[in-house]
């Protein structure tokens, strides 16, 4: 008879990683509605702890270093037990990572807030703070590499493989990204200029979006759903090739956000290439992640984390597809440095990451405080909340990014630009920005809505939590 | 887990194999994305990426601080730093003050930026060069102070705490942040890093506008 696994310290750890996923969405998302008011309403900076520019940090960061990290955290010590059969190799380790990685986190905030930054974007930290991040990876590597080692399943499930290559590149990425001279406690300088900087910078800030933002969510995804629906994932085929040619390729794409730079034409094109071909192992996660998701349809409607998987797959599929469009040089003209850029960075992160962590949150509370979800009403408002609020996002961010690239270009007949003052187009754009605001105040206040559902639900520890079968029919 | 079915793709026994190897899965996948990183950053080492333009000098004392002012307060975020080769761009970014080869970002102007300082999001305007707009310290000082009231309706925040008197220009962490620089390749003399002595008293405020008005000075006509 086959030995029964104890994941009762396991489980403690992933407790800890959804409180920490719930902490940094409401930091995050706050942080996110309040420059988004700054950019509408200026006399909300207030020099110098609350400026735009030391808050910008604190939003992105905190929602993908601590939202997203945090969700994947959460799955990596749920999965991994389970996957491999076996308990996590050493808890101290897994205690350490969890506290470290906090550590980095609260000196993030506060760093930023005084205006400590290396300015390199999603690589802001200062380097004390590097070093800890670094000593964390260092700990969840060797943590999971070993789990690895002693597994008593023999077969590596394909959302392990997603975690490996997250681990292995993301190493590989802060390594070099973070090469700096430190000349103070707190200032350092890149040991990189210029052109050679913007490069190695892009590579590491797409790889960001690689390999924290996508393969690890992706990992999530071949998790949540068959556990969830007990369900096989559609297609082993398609898992085998979209997962090696999206590690492959995704590596490449970086140039692309520099595009008509002083960056040598040969890398802009290398960039802008593998961005395009990007589309087709993207795609190849949606589709393996629609068809097996469309098997459980009929239980979408009564099911919270059916729906944010419904809401991530497509946004997963609609991001990756805006994005190798952008990526084509005549696109890219025109939605460069506009807000475009951002709304296609929120519909990545609101609706795909963000998705896959509900998703996660309702997954793993009711098994992890064995209670039923207090209210699926409540999550079926969640998700509306967030679905109108992300959508409110995008187009608004669609019509000002696209309003402001034609704005910035336009000449009139005499060879002279239309709108020499820059404040005529900042104007036109204050409408479509508070609209902005607005659909993310909608995706917060679901967000909150969200975390109270599952306080309560938390608050009934131990009532009892029973699964339903949702298989078509079942 | 047994796969023997002969209906089994080359690729899905090749799998296979590896799917039971956690080594050899890792080491793959590292391979994996090792090569586009290579290939991608390689060269910028080994093969001249940037025509250097004699004309661009390193930032003084007094502009290195104000660029580290400028990291500070996060003015990135907003200000792109990086002017592409279209006329609706040059034309707006005071092109006609620079020859033609110089209106549009060369590589050979950041070669002393560390970091660069490119930003992702253009919500105000390019500052590339900024030194071509030739506005006053006077004017650069009230704008940051209060902007609303140089530039109606702009939606940049006010910055007055960087004229507070005691908000000064650290001298000992600048010196040190040089001499960091010259071991980067920035070539500061001794005396250049000795200069900085003389910046006591001075408010991050007037370095900040000392950096803005180096941006771009050393190439204009």
């Amino acid at each position: 008879m086959e030995e029964r696994i104890d994941f009762s310290r396991d489980n403690q750890i992933v407790r800890l990683w959804v409180l920490s996923t719930i902490v940094y969405g409401f930091a995050g998302l706050l942080y996110g509605l309040l420059v988004a008011l700054q950019l509408v309403v200026p006399e909300m900076n207030l020099a110098p702890y609350f400026t735009f520019g030391r808050m910008r940090p604190i939003h992105t960061n905190g929602i993908i270093f601590g939202m997203i990290f945090s969700s994947i955290f959460a799955t990596m010590y749920y999965s991994f037990p389970r996957l491999l059969k076996t308990p996590m190799w050493n808890h101290a380790l897994s205690h350490a990572h969890f506290w470290l990685y906090q550590l980095t986190l609260v000196g993030a905030v506060i760093s930023y807030h005084l205006g400590y930054s290396q300015s390199r974007e999603y690589a802001e930290l200062e380097w004390p703070l590097d070093v800890l991040v670094a000593i964390w990876w260092v700990i969840l590597s060797i943590n999971f590499f070993m789990t690895l080692v002693i597994r008593k399943e023999k077969h590596i499930y394909v959302a392990i493989w997603f975690f490996i290559s997250t681990i292995v590149t993301i190493a590989m990425l802060y390594i070099v990204n973070n090469a700096f001279i430190p000349t103070g406690l707190f200032k350092s300088y890149s040991v990189y200029a210029g052109t050679t900087d913007a490069n190695i910078q892009w590579w590491y800030g797409h790889n960001a979006v690689a390999f924290v933002l996508t393969t690890p969510i992706l990992g999530m995804m071949y998790y949540y759903l068959p556990k969830h629906t007990k369900l096989p994932i559609f297609s082993h085929r398609i898992s085998i090739v979209h997962f090696w040619s999206l590690i492959f390729v995704y590596i490449w794409a970086g140039p692309h956000h520099l595009l008509y730079s002083p960056v040598p034409d040969w890398a802009q094109t290398l960039g802008m290439t593998f961005s395009i071909i990007l589309l087709a192992p993207s795609w190849g996660g949606m589709i393996n992640g629609f068809l097996t998701l469309t098997q459980a349809k009929e239980k979408l409607r009564t099911d919270a984390t059916l729906k944010f998987l419904l809401v991530a797959i497509t946004f997963y599929g609609m991001s990756t597809f805006e994005g190798p469009m952008m990526s084509i040089r005549a696109v890219n003209q025109l939605s460069h440095d506009t807000d475009w850029v951002v709304g296609h960075v929120h519909s990545g992160a609101l609706g795909w990451n963000a998705g896959m962590a509900f998703t996660a949150l309702y997954y793993l509370v009711p098994r992890l405080w064995n209670a039923r979800l207090h209210s699926e009403a409540w999550a079926e408002t969640h998700f509306w909340l967030a679905t109108v609020g992300l959508l409110l996002y995008v187009v608004t961010m669609w019509a000002s990014g696209i309003t402001e690239g034609l704005m910035w270009r336009e000449i009139g007949d005499n060879g002279q630009l239309v709108n020499p003052n820059w404040i005529t187009i900042v104007s036109q754009l204050t409408g479509l920005r508070w609209g902005r605001a607005l659909g993310g105040l909608l995706f917060f206040s679901g967000f909150i809505l969200m975390a109270v559902n599952l306080f309560i639900t938390m608050s009934r520890k131990g009532e009892g939590f029973v699964e339903t079968d949702l298989r078509e029919g079942a | 887990m047994a796969h023997h079915d002969e209906n089994l793709t080359w690729y899905e026994k090749w799998s296979h194999k590896i799917e039971e190897k956690g080594f050899t899965f890792t080491v793959l996948a590292f391979v994996a994305v090792a090569i586009g990183s290579l290939i991608e950053i390689v060269p910028f080492f080994t093969s001249d990426v940037v025509d250097e333009i004699e004309l661009v000098k390193p930032y003084n004392a007094k502009e290195l601080a104000g660029r580290d002012v400028y990291q500070a307060e996060g003015c990135f975020y907003c200000h792109t730093q990086m002017i592409r080769p279209f006329k609706w761009e040059t034309d707006r970014f005071y092109g006609s003050a620079y020859s033609n080869e110089y209106q549009y970002s060369k590589a050979g102007e950041y070669v002393y930026d560390h970091p660069f300082l490119w930003g992702s999001k253009r919500i105000g305007p390019d500052l590339a060069h900024e030194a071509a707009a030739n506005k006053s310290e006077q004017w650069q000082k009230d704008h940051l102070i209060n902007p609303q009231k140089v530039v109606q309706d702009t939606i940049m925040p006010a910055y007055p705490h960087l004229y507070n008197e005691k908000n000064t220009v650290d001298v000992r962490q600048l010196k040190a942040n040089m001499k960091g620089l010259r071991m980067l390749g920035v070539p500061y003399s001794d005396a250049d890093i000795a200069a900085a002595d003389e910046l006591a008293g001075v408010t991050k405020g007037d370095a900040l506008v000392a950096y803005l008005q180096k941006l771009g000075r050393d190439l204009k006509k």
